[in-house]
């Protein structure tokens, strides 16, 4: 060790060359996120006569790389709504940690006479993406809000880095938009279908989403967390596995796996 | 009173020849003039409980809540100047925030006193500024169980120990009490305010450091005492109120909340009757 | 939303092969790659008359291809008394991006509601037109990428239409079509309300013919020019349809309807 402290913990000059201090930013400017960085894919969800079913899987992804395979990306904000989120998982953890002291700040002053609905929480992330988005300093995220209304009615609705905002009775985010959207839209094509579909309908409906974007999507996994929001309260599992798989159509394939070339 | 005349009790910043703050002692004053407020630590919660001295007919019963929550698992009752307790508590919300912002984590119950008596006391150190009118008793549950930090996504690794001593022992239920003077001390049981004294001798019996008392005993005892410490000022309507915090399988589920109406009608009606009970001794023993 | 899952690998981050793994930290300024704007389709209309405004805007919302939700209203009423839209006079339609014309109807409505606040009196179309101008072109180096069309009745009662361009360039007009299908509805307007290329019969050949001279239409002719654009629309543009909602503005308020166009 020399007598520079500056020194210390440094690569040694006459070894490795001069020390490459680009990334110590001292005057530059702010940098933004530009592209999302560990992301998850595809959130589902779908409204039925008494609620909201919403799934996403458990997979956070590096580019190609499956990451981390325990994430959960459904959030439970209370007793009447469950937030969604795709695309990148540190500014989800992000609006987590807001959602987190909303809700503190919430039990304050009104005690819990009237909470904050999904329409409430809705309105509330969509204004906190677009004011992102306008800042150019956007949060890499697609949500899909699910839950109860103030007339305690199914909501659901999105809202994504650009502050855009639509509602519907179905709806998927990333691939599912692809992928799932059509499925849903098969047996809940508009609002007055809604009031047809069973929760069992539902949650079948949803799983079986999951389950073709597992076939389809190459950056999804078959482990994933389900919620049915109803007035009875949120039911969130963590740990679904999926049921039921069949490869049998990826038989005349290339590039599954069962043809040498 | 010593202080009067001698120019020693004018000024915060000042001490008094034989080491004495005046404006302190002062402060002091003015809590011993608030509603009787006490704190209980049972074995699986705490309790608060306030005399709430009914100032007008024309207040709404029931509404104007005194007691308050901080962050979701903590609660504050003071006595003394109301507009000084809700600073208080105002500061203490703040501190609980900015210690989630830091650490990812509620503010543990012994951090928020330590930090709440650092804020009081420095309201005894400057010319410009008084001490705190309020005498505040804070009770929490801290976690017992591992609670995942703010923002967190997954569970971790699933084998081994993942950096976490076996078998150590976290959380439970806390209770402080922080004077107008800075100082706080953890209590099994305290009281401040008008019928403080009464309501001291009636936690002493008590005998809450063996730990014995459940949260549903230490809400009517809660109840009973605020009850008898108002027999001293019975001329004055008052309404009871009462918040508790139990552990994540108790009843509130690790949040601080208002004990629900039945339980409080119910402790009421006990408190009443044990009253009464003494009323007849009290007579009997007039009439023997 | 196309842009949050390209299924590329992230930029700075490693790529799908070892080899395009970068060794040397990129140097000199980085492009932004962040793109704030989208296109949402749809298209909308105005049609001013004698003594009524109608506005209309089909309810789909698209992303590329996709097709987000099959309602999403283009169409807001202006400087209402609650959330139902009771006691509003002026109608706003945006189309282009959502979240532009949103925050766009939201800035408006709230600044008619505070000059009856503080006027004691509605709003005219004619300050609402300028006022609006004004915030479009407050932000015209970050424009609400947006076409607006706004409606009402004027002063002395007669429809009032003013369009606008993404950064508050306005002008009175008896009829307008915006968005994805402007293009294929316009030059149809034009023809039907304004009545360009057509000529009294017999008046003459070449330029001595005579312009037919356009006059305010009735009602319910307009209602049904409106319905016949917007079904032809849907037949030639992939952005338009699954609804069409029409808001008709006259001396008794705003009148709303609502009618199914084809989802495909």
């Amino acid at each position: 060790m020399n007598h520079l402290p500056q020194a210390w913990g440094r690569p040694r000059d006459d070894v490795y060359g001069a020390y490459d201090s680009s990334h110590l930013q001292t005057s530059g400017p702010n940098q933004h996120t530009q592209s999302p960085v560990v992301t998850g894919t595809s959130v589902v969800a779908v409204k039925f006569k008494d609620g909201v079913v919403i799934a996403a899987d458990n997979l956070a992804s590096y580019g190609s790389l499956a990451r981390f395979t325990d994430v959960k990306r459904l959030r439970r904000f209370n007793s009447q709504v469950v937030v969604g989120f795709g695309g990148d998982v540190s500014d989800m953890q992000y609006l987590d940690r807001l959602l987190n002291s909303l809700d503190i700040r919430e039990n304050y002053s009104s005690a819990s006479d009237s909470p904050l609905h999904a329409k409430n929480l809705h309105t509330y992330l969509s204004k906190v993406m677009y004011k992102r988005r306008s800042d150019f300093n956007p949060l890499w995220n697609h949500l899909l809000v699910a839950g109860l209304d103030g007339e305690q009615k199914p909501f659901l609705a999105s809202a994504d880095l650009l502050g855009t905002t639509f509602a519907s009775s179905t709806l998927a985010t990333g691939f599912g938009a692809h992928l799932a959207q059509p499925i849903l839209r098969r047996t809940v094509p508009d609002e007055d279908s809604v009031q047809k579909v069973t929760k069992e309908q539902a949650v079948e409906l949803v799983k079986e989403c999951m389950k073709v974007l597992f076939y389809r999507d190459a950056r999804s996994m078959d482990k994933y967390s389900i919620a049915v929001v109803t007035k009875e309260g949120v039911d969130l599992k963590e740990d679904e596995k999926l049921e039921k798989q069949s490869w049998a159509f990826a038989e005349g394939i290339r590039g599954y796996g069962t043809q040498i070339n | 009173m010593t202080s009067i005349g001698t120019g020693y009790d004018l000024s915060n910043s000042v001490f008094s020849p034989d080491g004495r703050n005046f404006q302190v002692e002062y402060a002091v004053k003015a809590v011993e003039n608030g509603g009787t407020a006490i704190g209980i630590r049972c074995k699986d919660g705490v309790v608060l409980a306030l005399e709430k001295l009914i100032t007008s007919k024309l207040l709404k019963h029931g509404a104007n809540k005194r007691i308050a929550t901080v962050d979701r698992n903590m609660g504050v009752v003071s006595s003394g100047l109301l507009p000084d307790g809700r600073h208080f508590v105002s500061r203490a919300r703040d501190e609980a925030a900015e210690w989630r912002r830091f650490y990812k984590a509620p503010i543990p119950t012994s951090a928020l006193a330590n930090r709440m008596g650092s804020y009081v006391q420095v309201y005894t150190l400057y010319s410009s500024v008084r001490p705190f009118g309020v005498t505040s008793i804070v009770g929490g549950w801290d976690p017992e169980s591992e609670l995942p930090v703010d923002g967190q996504v997954g569970s971790g690794p699933s084998v081994g120990a993942g950096g976490k001593t076996e078998g150590a022992q976290h959380g439970g239920p806390f209770l402080y009490m922080i004077e107008p003077s800075g100082l706080y001390w953890g209590y099994y049981g305290a009281a401040t305010g008008k019928g403080r004294q009464s309501a001291k001798s009636e936690l002493e019996k008590l005998d809450l450091a063996a730990g014995n008392l459940t949260l549903e005993e230490g809400v009517k005892e809660a109840a009973r005492i605020i009850y008898v410490a108002h027999e001293d000022s019975k001329d004055k309507d008052f309404e009871l109120e009462m918040t508790w915090v139990s552990s994540l399988d108790g009843p509130t589920k690790g949040r601080h909340e208002e004990v629900p109406k039945e339980l409080r009608e119910e402790a009421e009606r006990l408190a009443k009757k044990a009253l009464e009970g003494d009323d007849d001794e009290t007579d009997d023993k007039m009439e023997e | 939303m196309a842009s949050v899952f390209s299924g590329a690998p992230p930029m700075s981050g490693p790529g799908y092969s070892f080899k395009q793994t970068p060794t040397v930290a990129s140097s000199g300024n980085r492009e932004h790659s962040f793109y704030p704007y989208t296109d949402n389709g749809g298209s909308t209309l105005g049609i001013s008359g004698a003594d009524f405004t109608i506005l209309a805007g089909d309810t789909r919302s698209t992303s590329g291809y996709n097709i987000n939700t099959r309602y999403a209203p283009k169409l807001f009423k202006i400087g209402s008394e609650g959330p139902d839209g009771a006691g509003a006079r002026i109608v706003l339609s945006v189309v282009g991006f959502a979240a532009d014309g949103d925050a766009l109807k939201e800035r408006l409505d709230t600044i008619v509601k505070m000059y009856k606040y503080q006027h004691g009196k509605p709003m005219s179309v004619a300050a609402c037109a300028q006022r609006l101008s004004h915030i479009l072109y407050n932000k015209r180096f970050f424009p609400y990428y947006v076409h607006a069309i706004l409606g009402g009745l004027d002063e002395e009662g007669r429809g009032a239409l003013y369009s606008y361009d993404p950064v508050g360039s306005y002008e009175r007009e008896q009829c307008r079509a915006a968005g994805a299908a402007a293009s294929l509805i316009m030059p149809f307007l034009d023809n039907q309300v304004n009545l360009k290329n057509q000529y009294m019969p017999g008046s003459g050949v070449g330029h001595a013919l005579e312009q037919r001279v356009p006059e305010p239409l009735p009602k319910k002719d307009v209602e049904e020019l409106v319905r016949d654009a917007f079904t032809s629309a849907v037949e030639r543009h992939i952005e338009v349809g699954d609804g069409l909602q029409m808001m008709i503005i006259t001396k008794d308020g705003i009148q709303e309807t609502f009618n199914k166009l084809k989802e495909d």
